[in-house]
Formats: C-alpha cells, sequence, structure tokens
C-alpha cells in the first residue's frame, strides 16, 4: 500500500486518503465528525496514526495542516443574511420538489405540469427542459457528487435519467405499477433506487438500464428511499408504519424495523451508517440501531403529524418538522431536545440544515421559509415573497445559497 | 397541505373515503364551490393556477375534492389527476351562454376518458344567483346530457356563492355511491 495524495472534504468534515494497492488506485476516508475548531490538533494525529498505518510518521504534519485548515472552515461565523436573488416563473403548474447540484452551479425543479427543469444559479437561466414524462415528475435527484446525471420520477409510473448536460434521456425505467414517489442515487452513481405507491421499491443499473430487482415486502405505499454512506444497504419507509432496510447485493431485507403506529414519512441513515431516523405520522421519531435493527430511543413532543425528519450532514443532530407548525432539533445520541423552533403560522413540510451545520431552513404551508439557528433556536430570518404554499427547500453544499419551491407555481433563490 | 399529504389523498381508501374532481371551464365557479363545501368565505378567490384539495365529511363519507384550475392552458393537464377518481364534478357558469358550446365539448371529452370509464358525474348548473342564468334543463337539453347511458348522472342547479343547492347534490353522490357499493 502506498499513499499517493490526500483530498479534503469539509462536509461533514473529513480527510480522504489516495493510495495505490498492487497497482489499483484506491480511496478510503477519515471521518472526522467530532472535529471542534478547540480540538488539539497534535493529539488528533496520534490518534489517527495509531489507527491509520498510511499516516507514516513523515506524513504527519501534513495531516496537522489539513485539520487545521478544516478547523478555520468550520469556525467560520455564519452570520450571512439571505436576499431574493431571483423569483423564476419556473413552471406553468405547481413545483413538486428541488435539488441543488453538489457544487450549487445549477438546480433542477420538478413539476405538476410534467416536466423538470435545470438551472443555471449564478443567472437564473433556464438549461433544459426535461420533457417526456406523461404526468405529474414527483421524485428528482441529482448523481451528486458528481452531478453529471438526473433522475426524474414520475405519477406515469416510470422514472427517466438524464444527461445534465445535454438534456438529453438516456433510459427510461418501466415497470413499476403506480406513481414514483421517491428516489436516490447510490453514492458510487451506479445504481438509482425507486418507490412507488405500488408498495415496491426497484434497483435500477445506471449504466445498462435494466432493473437490478425488486424489494418486496411492504404492505402499503412506499415514500421515502435513500442509500447509506457505504451504499450497500437502502432503507425505505411506508404507508405501512413500517421501514425496512435492505442488502444492496441479495435484494433482500435484513431488518424491518416496527414500532411506529401511523404511517412513516421519513426515513434516513446518519453519516457512519450507524443509525436510523423515522418520522411518523404518530407524531413521534424513532431513532434505531443500524446494525441490529433495534430502537434506541423515541423522540416524542410533537403535538401533530411528523412530516419530515433529518440528521445533519455529521449524523450527530437531528431536525424534526411537524404539522403542528413547529420544528425541534434533538442531540442523536442522547435524544436530548435542544431546541424548539417556533413561530410558522402553518404546518412544516420539509426541513433541513446546511452543510455547516450551523443553520436550519424550513419550509411551511403558511407560504414562508425560515432560517434558524439550531443551538438557540432563534429565528435568523423570514423568507418572505411566495404566495402560495413552499413545498420544497434546499441549501447548496457552500451553504450560501437556498432555493425554495412553491405551490404557486414559481421557484426562488436567496442568496 | 405538504407534498406528503398530497400522497396520502392520492391514496385509494374505497371504505370511506371518496376522491372528487372537480371541473369545469375558468371562471365556472369551482373553487367558490369547494370553499362552499367546506363552509369557508367565498368573498375574495382568485383563479386558481394549479389545484386546491379540501376533505369534507358527508354522510358518513370523507370526501377528498380537489378542484383543478381550468383556464385553456391548463386543461390539458387535467388528465394528471384522473387516476382512482370516484365521482367526477363538472361546474358550469349558467350565466356564461357564449361558452355553453365550449363547456359541452370539454363535458363530452371528460366522458369519452378511458380513465373515467363509468365514473358517475354530477354537473352544477352554477351561478343561479344570477338574473341571467340559464335552467338546469335547459343547460341538460343543451348539452345532451340524456344521452349520457354508461354511467349515473345528474344535474343539480346551484349557487356557489350562496350555497343554495349545494348539500342536494353532495347527497345525491352519497346515494350513488352507497348504491354502487352495495
Amino acid at each position: 500500500m502506498k499513499l499517493k495524495r490526500f483530498l479534503l472534504r469539509y462536509y461533514p468534515p473529513g480527510i480522504i486518503l489516495e493510495y495505490e494497492q498492487q497497482n489499483v488506485l484506491k480511496t478510503k476516508s477519515i471521518d472526522l465528525l467530532d472535529l471542534k475548531p478547540n480540538t488539539n490538533v497534535q493529539e488528533l494525529v496520534e490518534e489517527i496514526a495509531k489507527k491509520e498505518r498510511l499516516i507514516t510518521n513523515s506524513r504527519k504534519e501534513q495531516v496537522a495542516q489539513l485539520i487545521i485548515k478544516l478547523q478555520q472552515k468550520i469556525s467560520q461565523p455564519d452570520d450571512r443574511y439571505f436576499y431574493l436573488f431571483k423569483v423564476l416563473r419556473a413552471h406553468i403548474l405547481p413545483l413538486t420538489n428541488v435539488g441543488f447540484n453538489k457544487s450549487g452551479s445549477c438546480f433542477i425543479t420538478g413539476s405538476y405540469d410534467r416536466t423538470c427543469k435545470v438551472w443555471d444559479t449564478a443567472s437564473g437561466e433556464e438549461l433544459h427542459t426535461l420533457d417526456g414524462h406523461r404526468n405529474v415528475v414527483y421524485a428528482i435527484g441529482f448523481n451528486n457528487p458528481y452531478g453529471d446525471k438526473i433522475a426524474t420520477g414520475s405519477f406515469d409510473k416510470t422514472c427517466k435519467l438524464w444527461s445534465t448536460e445535454s438534456g438529453k434521456c438516456f433510459h427510461t425505467f418501466k415497470g413499476h405499477n403506480s406513481e414514483i414517489v421517491c428516489l436516490s442515487f447510490n453514492p458510487q452513481s451506479t445504481m438509482l433506487a425507486t418507490g412507488s405507491m405500488d408498495n415496491s421499491a426497484k434497483l435500477w443499473d445506471i449504466e445498462t438500464g435494466v432493473e437490478l430487482s425488486t424489494l418486496t415486502g411492504h404492505s402499503a405505499e412506499i415514500i421515502s428511499i435513500g442509500f447509506n454512506t457505504k451504499g450497500d444497504q437502502v432503507i425505505t419507509g411506508s404507508f405501512d408504519h413500517t421501514v425496512s432496510v435492505w442488502d444492496v447485493n441479495s435484494g433482500e431485507r435484513i431488518h424491518s424495523l416496527i414500532g411506529h403506529k401511523a404511517e412513516i414519512s421519513s426515513a434516513q441513515f446518519n453519516w457512519d451508517c450507524s443509525m436510523i431516523i423515522t418520522g411518523s405520522m404518530d407524531r413521534t421519531c424513532k431513532i434505531w440501531d443500524a446494525g441490529s435493527g433495534q430502537c434506541m430511543g423515541v423522540l416524542v413532543g410533537h403535538e401533530d403529524e411528523v412530516l419530515d425528519v433529518v440528521f445533519d450532514y455529521t449524523g450527530q443532530y437531528i431536525a424534526t418538522a411537524s404539522a403542528d407548525c413547529t420544528a425541534r432539533i434533538y442531540n442523536a445520541f442522547t435524544h436530548e431536545l435542544i431546541s424548539k423552533l417556533e413561530g410558522h403560522q402553518g404546518e412544516i413540510s420539509k426541513i433541513t440544515f446546511n452543510p455547516q451545520g450551523t443553520r436550519v431552513i424550513t419550509a411551511s404551508a403558511d407560504k414562508t421559509a425560515r432560517i434558524w439557528d439550531p443551538f438557540t433556536g432563534d429565528c435568523k430570518q423570514i423568507l418572505e415573497g411566495h404566495t402560495d404554499e413552499i413545498f420544497s427547500c434546499a441549501f447548496n453544499y457552500e451553504g450560501n445559497t437556498i432555493i425554495t419551491g412553491s405551490k404557486d407555481n414559481t421557484c426562488r433563490i436567496w442568496r | 397541505m405538504g407534498l406528503l399529504s398530497l400522497l396520502k389523498k392520492l391514496r385509494s381508501n374505497p371504505e370511506q373515503e371518496l376522491r372528487i374532481l372537480l371541473l369545469g371551464l375558468d371562471n365556472a365557479g369551482k373553487t367558490t364551490l369547494l370553499k362552499s363545501l367546506a363552509s369557508e368565505d367565498v368573498s375574495h378567490i382568485t383563479p386558481t393556477q394549479g389545484f386546491n384539495i379540501k376533505s369534507v365529511q358527508s354522510e358518513g363519507f370523507k370526501l377528498n375534492v380537489w378542484d383543478i384550475g381550468g383556464q385553456r392552458k391548463i386543461r390539458p393537464y387535467w388528465r394528471n389527476y384522473f387516476e382512482n377518481t370516484d365521482v367526477l364534478i363538472y361546474v358550469i357558469d349558467s350565466a356564461d351562454r357564449k361558452r355553453f358550446d365550449e363547456t359541452g365539448e370539454e363535458l363530452s371529452e371528460l366522458l369519452a376518458e378511458e380513465k373515467l370509464m363509468g365514473v358517475p358525474v354530477l354537473i352544477f348548473a352554477n351561478k343561479q344567483d344570477l338574473m341571467n342564468s340559464a335552467r338546469a334543463s335547459e343547460i341538460a337539453e343543451g348539452l345532451n346530457l340524456h344521452t349520457i347511458r354508461d354511467r349515473p348522472w345528474n344535474i343539480q342547479a346551484c349557487s356557489a356563492l350562496n350555497g343554495e343547492g349545494v348539500k342536494d347534490g353532495l347527497n345525491w353522490i352519497s346515494k350513488n355511491i352507497q348504491r354502487k357499493k352495495k
């Protein structure tokens, strides 16, 4: 094994080692999820070197420099004020979901008008209209971190794979018997997972367009799907009140997470694949051990359905959004409530952290999106201007641009 | 009503819930009717750019009513919403005689849709509060409603603005669905 070079990953903090083994170039990542601005660098370097043989004495100084760079990045104060940059009269019918590519240079919007559009963030110009679906385009996504492909899942029961560059359709994935409402690329971008109202999920090969497997076992609609960071497991959340974890290679179910008393709204792995968070219409969230499938804790407090739940990039904090007009932030390990985000006048349907973990954004039926300090619970800013419910919102990787998508047929860029 | 609630309403739950599609030309009064059904204020209503959904309780049924904008440019998208429809409500502006032909054409196209085959249709002859409105019988004749034989249908005179006749329409729906379910 020979170390070739280091790559830095800001969010979540980590150092990627590029090395050669038997003439094959490989990478592995050293996650520094606990890194704080005041972490002792020398001690951390020693600790890393103890665990990682590739970090020899001669490399220690380099590693120390990289850690200092990461510390500088995470200690930057975040007092940014967002201004409305552009209103895009994006579609002739309401928007569904929105998403950025990794760098944030472009983003996509899905709509009831059966198209997905690709936009240039800096200019607000439309780059492509991905036209071809015969019904609502509901679920959309980039194959981040690459960003050269876009997947669209539609109520027409098909999923399509497109080139970001040319807007051309590579493949149409046919096989589901009902609406496709969620999708996710694996981190290696070799596979696409789709979840459908037909109670099944499917895995597709991106290169060939062939169906790899059908994940059957749920007894109601699948409305949430995602890979873990390694890409060897898929998680599905269903209206049948359960969550399943599947082995990607065999298509077998590894765990069935049973315990919620109503429909699941969202399910997600944390970064290091050790935990799973699930949100439900039963007004609670549950934290599960990803290895054993055991429930480790229940987050109670919301007075109405939980509509969205997410981990921050490091997997240490959890944000929950509810129909009770509030959002909450919890510590993922202690399950302790850190703050309550109060102020919205309508249900909150979407919540997300910025990659830095220093801000949270919420999208609400009250026609506003709000930016919060997750640790104090203070509302830092109210993004006003949409004339109807906001369905979706997203931060770019740098955390300096926000897009919001609304039922008012427009999309807004804030920066 | 976030995206998730939309999915919840999209599911077909044949036991107690009905999925009702509310269609008609622009300015027919669909959104006013929807609000009237839900006993909401109907004084300030603007053209619908997309859709509205409300759940209304009637005779033991939960009616999930989908009100879709009627402007010409968005009519091609009506078919987005056809799947799993239990009842079609078609709203006509009874005072807008100039557009009776247009509304008749749209209705016959809907009735020819495969996904709406056999779906009971309730036609609301709306805006009866206006002086110059046509009577329901007049409209029924003009649109040749008596030629509909492949489904239960009914025409109901109403005013979404003052609520008259709206309840009668709902009662017809409840009765016909009950009959269908038996």
